[in-house]
């Protein structure tokens, strides 16, 4: 059962180890923040903490989120990236082909759910389990890009003939904030609410933590595995919207770069949530913590590749830290 | 293997005196002995609960004594570990085969002492398979192919291959845990010359079994364990399986059980002719509304399969069910809960309630809907709710959003039926209500099973705590092998009367033959 | 249905212990058609491009093929070991995501040290500590810390693609050195050496896994852990054994990279799918459906076939991604089907 590695689960939160776990990362963010403030005076500027949020935030945010979803079901998605790629194909392709814009993103979001509809199928449909079945995915989504971009050719729009409405979803504002941190809040209050308050995020937690007794409480399983994971790929399709608007091209197989940092936020964000379960605001706080970092070391000087060694450094202490903690309360 | 010495024969292999053990504030053990002659068969009894499962655990060094002593050999062991019960001869043959199933039989059997080829790194499949086709024959007079994998092997055909392996290493004890539960005749047959073959070449075996029957026939003497102490040891010609089943059984909790007296309504489940091949044959019955039916049978009877069945867990061949006056066919549980069933299931921990969910999670999983609005959930009517439940039920928790986790067994099962209270189910299928369950709590249990016939349910109890099966039920059906051999009325009856059938000691002697 | 599903059909889905049940004959009929099919796929694959592809099956090509899949042959063995100490439940059974990236960062070291001005002796041992030192950071996050392979090796992932990287500045590191040529040379028969190497490597693989106790042990640990430690196996050495050969394996896989591109060069992450899919794909090579290192072989090469046979028919050769995801999804629903089936 994945469940069981992934939710260790605490009595009542109220070990110290647990406190401790909590605030140690909590602290840790606070920590990387007050550093970064001063080690590099131009952190701190409000140009720069904008630029966090929208370059190094929004999109790995919404991938996270996804990602999320899938993780709350007791899952994961490797084919995050590739709902993204067909999302800003589709997008693309028909912006090009002069359809309304709005078309355009519904249909990019549509592309984005088939990918979740084909592994709903392989998972909630035959059974396979959900790593193996969408790394199939992933590896025939390449290959169904090579096909369509005639071997891998990025499709560039003419920076002339763009539609205003198309880049206004990467460069837009709205009262002054960026369009995409608009898009990004929303993602976050509606995912949040639906994991936390409905129905649906109920039953899908208790499926992640406890497969069978879902099953044995007469809970469709299949069907809310299902959902979960076109919910996964629709969400995956909002972030290649964005990030297709903002770079004004469409790059095959280029979505598959969030991947990893979605799932080590996803499982930071577990580990802060007190009951050891994916949720969003967690996910939102990983997110963070990596962007942050991520534009810290950038802005210290400190050379550029050492980035993603901290960034790993980070995720795999979070892991330690938590793994051990479960085990200690394992043997309590 | 050497022949027994005069004196030897008489010594004891294993000599356990006054075991206690604690589980937390659970006592598992209270003063047990158990003393086993050497190149004896001794038999090993008690109901669920009765502590042979510790007992047996002890000696196979995977708990520590809090007091007492183990003497194997005449030697006292403090220390017994795993590996130190294996360097001493005891093996044990459990009911889980504990074989890789991608394993042929020659690498299943010599798995960690592995034969090497000359002077190579080498294994040595050849050799492996020449030994395993020779003890085999000797043995069991069988031949298993040399490819077969231990998948593709019957359950039989296992627990041959895991006794092989412990006589490999030279046993000087084998314990055999319910062996026979999962073969059928013929196989079980074969055990049993085997078991007196053993026998004869001077190995010392300790046989649990709840089949009284195959005690009588095989088994030297006999120990019987209730309530963590051993009540009696008794050499097996001077008793007999009747006397043994009435030693097993609590005497003095009668009281435990509160009387009702409930009108009896119209059928709400029907179940005719339903059979499963290999599982159970031609089954039925019916509960009626404010009815409480008890179903019991051993390991094998076939009573788990049809309560599965009756949950749409498992499928049947034949037959037909009847829930709530209408003719269904269950696919899978969500089938059945929407036809107003529920299933509150043995294994508590694994399907019954979700340990790292609240109580509240937990309580309003299956009735969902009904707090739900427009689909979100509506937090103020599932508080109420859970709340009245856990006032209702006597739930001790520190609160509706503590986890399961910090329950006791107790009352994480009063959660695994208010589950079902709160999803307002009208037939109650309980597997083992009770088990692991502790004294006080057991009675709360009792009590909210004779309220949910008052207020018209049907339910129905498989159990096999015998007591309280005649203490709560209207009706009691015994299943042997597969078949309802019997249909009591629970207030005309007595724990012996059903343990009887249940055990098949009436038909013992025939099956040992 | 239960979410997590092992890939190979050996442990049932809802108990912890295996069930006893005998295969039925249909079933039985299913696992030798699924092996038998992917060996007659295998054949027909071989055979349309010899017909379509003159060239195709000549001896040159075929070591070329060899040669060319001789890294991924050896990462997907060393990944192949994991799989099998961990079993076969990709999630919380064994694998190993730091391949690729340990592969790469091994290379650059190899170069790096080569740059320095040091010989071909030091800069191998360099290369195979490197990997080493990496399998064991996983072993211990896996064993001693209790960390899920998935989650540990991907951690351990990022932080070795990060220290390539730091190593490498994103830049080639060109290394020509008198070994090096030799192994990116053509040997005897006018084959590439990295052929040789490959056979070689697989051979010496296979004795140890499929031939000696350890191997044996291995498949126990990672199939039946509680088998295991009731025959007395030391379960978590084995298993950090298995991470520290997967690491070790990495370390030369990124010697014979070295070779064949001349220098370490980026981009090694780019390898890890394609190396999880190999040694998954390979169980369908084996008579009782497990990870086998021959079985392994069998699935490298087939891919390696398949990009050579696409690239002498002028088919874009990223056309095998696909088939390797349609491979995979149709070889793990069948033996799910079939289990299922069987159930």
């Amino acid at each position: 059962m994945p469940s069981t590695i992934l939710y260790g689960g605490a009595s009542r939160g109220r070990h110290l180890l647990d406190h401790l776990v909590r605030y140690a990362l909590i602290a840790a963010i606070v920590t990387v923040f007050a550093a970064f403030s001063a080690a590099a005076p131009t952190f701190l500027a409000p140009a720069n903490l904008q630029s966090i949020l929208v370059n190094n935030f929004t999109l790995l945010a919404i991938v996270a989120i996804a990602m999320t979803f899938a993780v709350s079901a007791g899952g994961i998605d490797l084919s995050v990236g590739t709902a993204i790629d067909f999302a800003s194909f589709t997008f693309v392709s028909l912006v090009l082909a002069g359809q309304p814009v709005p078309l355009a993103v519904l249909a990019g979001i549509a592309s984005g759910a088939l990918v979740g509809v084909f592994n709903a199928a392989l998972i909630a449909g035959i059974g396979i389990s959900p790593f193996l079945a969408t790394l199939g995915t992933l590896f025939i989504g390449r290959s169904l890009q090579q096909l369509l971009t005639n071997g891998g050719n990025p499709v560039y729009l003419p920076p002339a003939g763009v539609p205003e409405a198309f880049r206004f979803i990467g460069h837009g504002t709205v009262f002054g904030i960026p369009f995409p941190l608009v898009v990004v809040f929303l993602v976050i209050v509606g995912s949040g609410v639906a994991l936390s308050k409905t129905r649906f995020g109920r039953v899908v937690t208790a499926i992640g933590i406890q497969t069978s007794v879902a099953r044995y409480s007469g809970v469709a399983v299949p069907a809310h595995i299902a959902v979960t994971y076109v919910l996964t790929g629709a969400v995956a399709a909002i972030a290649g919207l964005i990030l297709t608007s903002t770079v004004t091209v469409y790059i095959p197989s280029s979505g598959n770069a969030f991947l990893l940092n979605a799932i080590g936020a996803t499982f930071i964000g577990t580990t802060l949530s007190p009951l050891g379960r994916p949720n969003i605001p967690g996910t939102v706080l990983g997110v963070l913590l990596l962007s942050i970092v991520a534009n810290g070391l950038l802005l210290t000087g400190l050379n550029f590749y050492w980035q993603q060694v901290g960034t790993g450094l980070l995720i795999f202490v979070v892991l330690s830290i938590s793994f051990i903690n479960q085990k200690a309360k394992r043997r309590a | 293997m050497s022949q027994p010495s005069p004196q030897g024969a008489t010594a004891l292999a294993l000599n356990i005196r006054g075991a206690v053990k604690h589980f937390g504030g659970a006592r598992a053990l209270s003063g047990a002995s158990l003393a086993v002659r050497r190149g004896t068969v001794h038999g090993l009894v008690g109901q669920n609960g009765a502590g042979k499962s510790t007992l047996i655990k002890l000696l196979a060094g995977l708990h520590t004594l809090d007091e007492g002593v183990i003497e194997i050999e005449g030697q006292a062991q403090d220390t017994l570990t795993p590996h130190l019960a294996e360097e001493l001869g005891i093996h044990f043959i459990h009911q889980d085969r504990l074989l890789v199933p991608t394993f042929t039989v020659g690498e299943a059997l010599f798995l960690g002492r592995e034969p090497r080829i000359a002077g190579t790194p080498f294994l040595d499949r050849r050799a492996m398979q020449r030994q395993a086709a020779a003890i085999l024959d000797r043995y069991f007079g069988i031949r298993l192919p040399n490819s077969a994998l231990i998948a593709d092997l019957s359950t039989a055909e296992k627990q041959i291959v895991q006794i092989t392996r412990a006589l490999l290493h030279s046993p000087k004890i084998l314990v055999f845990d319910e062996p026979t539960a999962a073969l059928v005749r013929r196989e079980a047959d074969i055990l049993f010359s085997l078991i007196r073959r053993l026998k004869e070449e001077g190995i010392t075996i300790i046989y649990i079994s709840h089949y009284l029957g195959e005690i009588e026939a095989l088994c030297d003497t006999v120990t019987i364990l209730r309530n963590g102490i051993d009540v009696a040891t008794l050499a097996v010609r001077d008793t007999s399986a009747a006397a043994i089943a009435s030693l097993m059984i609590e005497r003095d909790i009668e009281e435990m059980f509160p009387k009702r007296t409930v009108a009896i309504g119209d059928p709400v489940l029907s179940v005719s002719r339903l059979s499963s091949p290999g599982k159970y044959h031609d089954i039925s019955f019916t509960v009626r509304r404010g009815e409480v039916l008890g179903v019991t049978g051993l390991l094998g009877s076939g009573a788990k399969e049809l309560l599965r069945t009756l949950f749409g867990l498992e499928p049947a061949l034949s037959g037909e069910i009847l829930a709530g006056g209408k003719a269904v066919r269950f696919k899978r549980p969500s089938d059945a809960v929407r036809d107003h069933l529920a299933l509150v299931p043995e294994d508590r921990r694994g399907n019954g309630v979700a340990l790292d969910l609240s109580v509240t999670e937990n309580t309003t999983l299956a009735g969902l809907k009904r707090f739900t609005r427009l689909g979100f959930l509506d937090p103020a009517r599932e508080r109420a709710e859970v709340d009245g439940l856990i006032e209702r039920l006597q739930v001790k928790t520190s609160g509706r959003d503590a986890l399961l986790r910090a329950l006791s067994g107790g009352n994480q099962q009063k959660v695994a039926i208010a589950k079902w209270l709160s999803r307002q189910s009208e037939i109650y299928l309980l597997d083992e209500p009770t088990v692991g369950v502790d004294v006080g709590s057991k009675v709360e249990i009792y009590k909210l099973i004779g309220e949910l016939a008052e207020r018209g349910a049907g339910v129905l109890v498989l159990s096999s705590d015998l007591a309280e099966l005649v203490g709560i039920t209207d009706r009691i059906l015994v299943l042997f092998r597969g078949r309802v051999v019997k249909e009591f009325v629970s207030s005309d009856t007595s724990p012996d009367a059903v343990l009887a059938e249940a055990t098949g000691s009436l038909e013992g002697r025939r099956h040992v033959g | 249905m239960s979410v997590d599903v092992s890939f190979t059909p050996t442990l049932g889905a809802e108990n912890a212990a295996p069930q006893s049940r005998r295969r039925s004959w249909g079933g039985q009929a299913a696992a030798i058609a699924l092996r038998g099919g992917s060996f007659v796929a295998f054949a027909a694959i071989l055979l349309y491009f010899s017909l379509a592809a003159p060239f195709f099956f000549t001896l040159g090509n075929i070591g070329n093929v060899l040669g060319q899949s001789a890294i991924l042959g050896v990462l997907a063995i060393g990944l192949t070991v994991v799989i099998i100490a961990g079993g076969s439940n990709v999630v919380t059974g064994g694998i190993d995501l730091s391949v690729a990236a340990n592969m790469g960062f091994s290379a650059a070291v190899y170069a790096s040290v080569i740059q320095l001005g040091y010989g071909d002796g030091p800069a191998v041992l360099a290369s195979l500590s490197t990997g080493a030192l990496i399998g064991a950071v996983n072993a211990f996050a896996v064993v001693v810390v209790g960390v899920v392979p998935l989650l540990a090796t991907l951690a351990v992932m990022n932080v070795v693609a990060g220290l390539e990287l730091v190593l490498t500045q994103n830049t080639v590191v060109p290394a020509t050195t008198d070994f090096l040529s030799f192994l990116s040379a053509a040997g005897p028969f006018g084959l590439p050496v990295l052929a040789y190497g490959l056979l070689a490597f697989t051979a010496v693989a296979t004795a140890v896994v499929q031939f000696t106790p350890t191997g044996l042990r291995l498949y126990a640990t990672g199939e039946f852990p509680d088998a295991a430690r009731a025959a007395g196996l030391p379960v978590r050495r084995l298993i950090a054994g298995s991470f520290l050969a997967s690491g070790v394996c990495a370390g030369l896989a990124g010697i014979l990279s070295v070779s064949y591109l001349s220098g370490s060069t980026t981009g090694a992450g780019d390898m890890l799918l394609p190396v999880v899919v190999t040694a998954l794909l390979g169980t369908v090579f084996s008579r009782r459906l497990v990870p086998t290192i021959t079985g392994t072989l069998l699935s490298a090469l087939l891919v390696g076939f398949l990009v050579n046979g696409f690239q002498l028919m002028n088919i874009s050769s990223t056309l095998v991604n696909g088939v390797q995801g349609l491979l995979i999804i149709l070889v793990v629903s069948a033996t799910t089907l079939l289990r299922r089936q069987e159930a």
